[in-house]
């Protein structure tokens, strides 16, 4: 019989799906459920802050542009890389929540703080906004 | 109550997720300002409801999920707990010790156990709390008459 020694364990994804009414709960629930899968994904302390500051950011801006009166965010990891993704939201809601979340003579800080941001184009002109914390994604 | 629920999460019904819906539920109990007490009960009550849906939902290497609604009014949160599993049945080789359901019941307001139409289970538990918002023109507060006129 084969021995499973040494096998490489298979790659197990995280993803927790929230929709959470836009207004007090959006904060707190966004910043803890991004943490949680930060820590998961074992990113260094000092990106793992960056991701609850990424959340604070998008849990400040993004419920605005939302497409809906209800931010749908989803949240997946595997070690090293956290994504956060975020949507749908309506046209042009992906620049607004950048622009948003920009500060004098820094930038957009969830551009700074991320590795990658992307935005994808939904049905119906939906937007998603793509965050991504860590390396090796896919395209 | 069941009014369009204020949050809803969905994950993977595995152990480690159950640590994500009770770090969620404070972040809902902080918002609210609900009493640390009772915020203590809802966590517990939850953390019982999800570890059922984790052991019993789906057998064997079945993968599965484990969907948490939250839905607040002044005073209350309902919150329910479901999974599309293969529902309520009697389980002879039941890890458990067959405390949950009554720990539930003895920390919730109400409680409330359905079998989903297209399978599944659902625990609706409903708890009280003094809302602080409540004469501070928060969360849930009515809107005054100056706001209204």
């Amino acid at each position: 019989m084969a021995s499973d020694l040494g096998a490489p364990e298979p790659l197990r994804v995280d993803r927790t799906r929230v929709t959470v009414a836009s207004g007090p709960l959006v904060g707190p629930v966004l910043s803890r459920v991004v943490g949680i899968h930060a820590a998961r994904a074992q990113l260094p302390v000092d990106r793992l802050n960056d991701a609850v500051l990424i959340a604070d950011a998008l849990a400040a801006r993004a419920p605005a542009y939302a497409a809906e009166d209800r931010l749908p965010v989803s949240i997946q990891s595997t070690p090293g890389r956290l994504e956060v993704r975020v949507g749908p939201m309506r046209p042009g809601g992906a620049a607004r929540v950048l622009e948003g979340a920009a500060l004098p003579e820094v930038g957009s800080v969830i551009e700074r703080l991320a590795d990658t941001v992307k935005t994808r184009q939904g049905a119906g002109g939906d937007e998603y906004l793509v965050v991504r914390l860590g390396t090796g994604f896919g395209p | 109550m069941s009014a369009v629920p204020d949050l809803e999460i969905s994950l993977p019904a595995r152990p480690e997720n159950v640590a994500i819906v009770r770090h969620v539920l404070g972040g809902v109990g902080d918002a609210l300002g609900v009493d640390p007490g009772v915020l203590a009960d809802v966590r517990l009550a939850i953390s019982e409801a999800c570890a059922n849906v984790v052991v019993h939902a789906y057998p064997g290497d079945q993968e599965g999920l484990l969907d948490v609604t939250v839905t607040t009014t002044p005073g209350c949160l309902e919150i329910a707990v479901r999974d599309q599993g293969r529902g309520m049945a009697p389980r002879t080789d039941s890890p458990g010790l067959g405390v949950g359901l009554p720990l539930i019941a003895s920390l919730a307001e109400t409680l409330e156990l359905t079998n989903a139409p297209h399978g599944g289970t659902e625990v609706r538990m409903t708890f009280a709390y003094e809302d602080p918002h409540r004469h501070s023109g928060g969360l849930h507060a009515a809107p005054s008459p100056e706001e209204t006129a």
